[in-house]
């Protein structure tokens, strides 16, 4: 096993309030593994922890299968929660601050400037930019040197959607060069796009964890319209065709079991006498699904 | 080291409230230095002429010089220590690798930086004014008694490890200057006077603010006390800091570099707890 991070029982809380409890992550080389959650689901406390910023209550965690030191974090590239740099030096300086800290050779600052399409800012200073260059930046900032290990904080936080297709081609561009992605987002459809695994936070737990595919494959819903849906509904769940099945606004919304498609039904049905006036499928939908699997997990 | 220093320098000569502070430091002490040459009267006994000779001219320049240590040089280092808190840039070097170690020796750095651009001001306004003063010079009269300016050079080291300790206590740059001030002109002189006369002269500000005294030549020795017709003390210049120090100037030297210490060791062990 490759192991980039490992963390085990990492807790820690503000006050009353609990950020995260016992916490448990393992993240190997070439995952582009994505941490999911709602708002104040403890994703930036914990990216936070293991990049040095704050301190854990309990727990550890290992970068490269090392306790935590400055040389580890000299090699991981970071953007965590939103970007800070100092507002009165230019992008330049800002970048020769972090290039000298990470001992890298300052031709790199123009490479990385270009890839967010900052460069012709290059001298501008950082108090000038937009929101949405200020997060350009904060990219560039984590790119510099080609850092092995890439840890992004809802990297496309305030990005114009042109900006939001450029960072999440960047991001896919440095997956497929091998590198190995952290990436924390509420946005279900970016985790879906981008990564290959995934970690569902939610109140500081982990609640679901897997391979992206897999996690989130959803069931296909059927939606049918019938003359006597009670009756419909009595005969598939006596007959076990169903995984759920419920009435709403005189519909019966269906998840078949795996082994039945929507067309096996409609010849079902019609053969014990219900015709179906209308049969309706479509793709459960991931954000559904995402809210579903923090709803059901009440503690 | 060397990556330490040069990341300062970025941070530092290109911030205006940096350079604007240094520069009015180095215009209102030249002025001042100026001014008090142009000062010309002579009582017998007392020369203004004198006071610019060597070895007298140390003294005076490096008293001259602490009363700007307060207000500049200490304001400097609590701007641009908790601007690193403020801007989250103490953050942001840090999730870059820099340790915490590194980001307090890198402040040290920058207050030892600043410390020897006042030293060699007044080591060079002292050495010109006092060639251009006194007669009859040899080298060894010239620089006898110009280990004040090294002792100048501890005060304004001290003055800004203060400033660094309040600027890491505090979030807020407003207060942490506020408190770094009001520690030195009102809380440690009135905390003082809880304590027996004899515990007084070893506050840190009593201690880092005496290093640099009035000159002997011109303070109140020989009428330390005033007698009023009830026959008991009235005032007590040494208990009010104007009078030179009662403790040894060696004992002083040491014990400031023990408070120095004590701020760098106690900012430290801040820096190294907190959440950035």
């Amino acid at each position: 096993m490759n192991e980039i991070l490992s963390v085990s029982g990492l807790t820690k809380h503000y006050g009353s309030i609990q950020a995260i409890s016992d916490l448990e992550l393992q993240i190997e080389h070439g995952q582009v593994f994505g941490i999911l959650g709602p708002n104040g689901s403890g994703k930036t406390t914990t990216l936070s922890i293991i990049t040095g910023i704050i301190h854990a209550n309990s727990g550890s965690y290992q970068w490269f299968g090392r306790d935590p030191s400055p040389e580890s974090l000299q090699k991981i590239g970071s953007l965590v929660e939103i970007p800070y740099f100092y507002p009165y030096l230019s992008l330049l300086q800002n970048l020769k601050i972090i290039a000298t800290i990470k001992n890298i050779p300052e031709e790199d600052i123009g490479r990385v400037l270009g890839l967010t399409n900052l460069l012709s800012r290059k001298h501008s200073k950082f108090s000038t930019l937009s929101l949405g260059m200020k997060q350009r930046l904060g990219i560039s900032a984590a790119m510099l040197g080609n850092p092995e290990v890439l840890v992004l904080d809802e990297p496309t936080n305030g990005l114009d959607p042109e900006g939001f297709a450029e960072v999440r081609e960047l991001i896919l561009q440095e997956a497929r060069n091998g590198k190995t992605i952290i990436l924390a987002s509420h946005i279900l459809d970016e985790v879906e796009k981008v990564c290959s695994h995934v970690a569902v936070l939610k109140q500081g737990k982990v609640i679901a964890r897997g391979k992206v595919h897999e996690l989130m494959a959803g069931d296909d819903v059927v939606r049918v319209t019938t003359e006597k849906p009670e009756a419909l509904k009595d005969l598939l769940v006596r007959e076990g065709w169903t995984k759920t099945i419920t009435k709403e606004n005189g519909d019966l919304v269906i998840t078949l079991t795996d082994d039945k498609s929507p067309r096996d039904l409609n010849a079902f049905a019609f053969e014990k006498g219900h015709v179906l006036d209308k049969i309706q499928v479509s793709k459960h939908s991931l954000e559904s699904q995402f809210l579903e699997l923090v709803k059901n997990n009440t503690h | 080291m060397k990556h330490l220093l040069k990341i300062e320098l970025i941070k530092t000569l290109n911030n205006a409230t940096f350079r604007i502070i240094l520069i009015l430091h180095f215009i209102l002490f030249l002025l001042l230095v100026y001014l008090a040459t142009r000062i010309d009267f002579s009582v017998p006994g007392f020369s203004t002429q004198n006071m610019f000779m060597f070895p007298n001219v140390w003294g005076l320049f490096s008293w001259f010089a602490s009363w700007f240590n307060l207000l500049f040089l200490g304001i400097i280092i609590a701007v641009l220590g908790g601007n690193e808190f403020a801007f989250r840039t103490a953050r942001l070097q840090v999730t870059n690798g820099l340790s915490r170690n590194e980001l307090l020796l890198s402040k040290i750095i920058l207050i030892l930086l600043v410390a020897a651009w006042g030293m060699i001001l007044v080591f060079l306004s002292s050495t010109v004014t006092g060639l251009i003063f006194s007669d009859g010079l040899t080298l060894q009269k010239i620089f006898e008694g110009s280990y004040i300016v090294l002792v100048y050079f501890v005060q304004a080291v001290g003055y800004m490890c203060f400033a660094l300790l309040m600027a890491s206590l505090f979030k807020s740059n407003a207060l942490s200057i506020m408190m770094y001030l009001l520690y030195f002109i009102m809380i440690e002189p009135l905390f003082r006077l809880f304590f027996p006369k004899v515990i007084r002269p070893y506050f840190p500000v009593k201690i880092i603010s005496g290093l640099t005294p009035v000159p002997e030549f011109l303070s109140l020795t020989s009428e330390s006390q005033f007698i009023t017709s009830s026959g008991k003390n009235q005032l007590d210049f040494d208990a009010i800091g104007l009078m030179p120090s009662s403790i040894p100037g060696y004992l002083s030297f040491i014990l400031s570099l023990v408070y120095i210490g004590l701020f760098v060791v106690l900012t430290w062990l801040i820096i190294k707890r907190k959440d950035l």
